[in-house]
């Protein structure tokens, strides 16, 4: 017998060395397939699974801006209405007979 | 005809035959419309391929991790990426080869694993063909235990090439297609394999 011949024979009879599941087994991997199938995520909850993250620290930094900028408006406002204080008040200082004037 | 409502995860077993070979889609229209419905998000037509080609899923898995445990697991790894991947699959390509390709990758991975750690998994005196031969229920007879044996005493490559080769019945650019081998390279592995295989099985075949 030539070596094809034998290849052919032996490929003739190794067939029955196929693992053979039984049904039970079958149906049992196939709910399982179908179980992690239906639970596969869709467009919009993958979508919504990273922009939720996304949007909420954008949301946090908007706000810490706003706060931030109110802070600093506030701070400016302060300081104005002190230096238009000064200007509309200027304090006089009398030193040996002589008048001082402070004005801004 | 809604053909989502008829190839429901229930009814799907009604309409497959139980083992699947290679065959194109066109020999089998069910097969093609379910492609296209999956593709168009019809998660429950996915059954009727499941169901089609879950045996020789398994089987393919098993020829090469020989581990029934392992090769369930592995034959549902294949056809969940294979559902996560069907964008990517050609309309009009045969679904087997394709879900083929994948097991035998998820496979050919878990050997690479066991290689690495070999020595911490199987024993000297314990090969494991042999521990994993209860797996096996068509392993009747002197010549089916003779051919599992010779077959597995083959090194690795040459091992899968054979086995899927001769036990799985896949032509040679079917193998070199799901083991990302070279045409020539499982003819050569086949050829080396086929020498060692007349030695050990000469008894039987002369």
């Amino acid at each position: 017998m030539n070596d094809d011949r034998f290849l052919e024979r032996l490929r003739d009879d190794a067939p029955r060395l196929r693992y053979q599941p039984d049904d039970v087994l079958l149906t049992r991997l196939t709910a399982r397939v179908r179980e992690r199938v239906a639970s596969q995520p869709t467009v919009e909850s993958f979508l919504a699974r990273w922009f939720r993250p996304l949007a909420a620290s954008l949301v946090a930094l908007a706000l810490a801006a706003t706060v931030g900028v109110q802070w600093y408006e506030r701070a400016q406002q302060q300081s104005t209405t002190l230096e238009a204080a000064m200007s509309a008040d200027p304090i006089e200082v009398s030193v040996d007979g002589n008048t001082y004037t402070l004005s801004h | 005809m809604n053909f989502a409502a008829t190839m429901s995860w229930g009814r799907a077993f009604e309409l497959v035959p139980h083992e699947a070979t290679t065959s194109h889609p066109s020999d089998d229209p069910i097969e093609r419309r379910a492609i296209e419905a999956v593709k168009n998000g019809d998660a429950g037509s996915y059954e009727y391929l499941v169901s089609k080609y879950m045996k020789r899923v398994v089987s393919i898995a098993w020829g090469i991790v020989r581990n029934a445990a392992d090769a369930e697991d592995l034959a549902q790894e294949a056809f969940v990426r294979a559902f996560q991947t069907i964008d990517r699959f050609k309309s009009g390509e045969p679904f087997g080869p394709w879900v083929f390709r994948i097991v035998t990758n998820l496979s050919l991975d878990v050997m690479k694993h066991r290689t690495r750690f070999r020595h911490e998994e199987i024993g000297e005196d314990e090969p494991a063909a042999r521990r994993d031969r209860a797996d096996l229920p068509a392993m009747s007879g002197e010549l089916a235990r003779r051919i599992d044996d010779a077959i597995q005493s083959l090194p690795e490559m040459q091992r899968i090439v054979a086995r899927l080769y001769l036990v799985e019945q896949f032509e040679h650019s079917e193998i070199a297609a799901m083991t990302g081998l070279s045409a020539g390279t499982v003819r050569s592995h086949l050829s080396l394999a086929r020498g060692k295989l007349r030695e050990k099985l000469a008894d039987l075949y002369e």
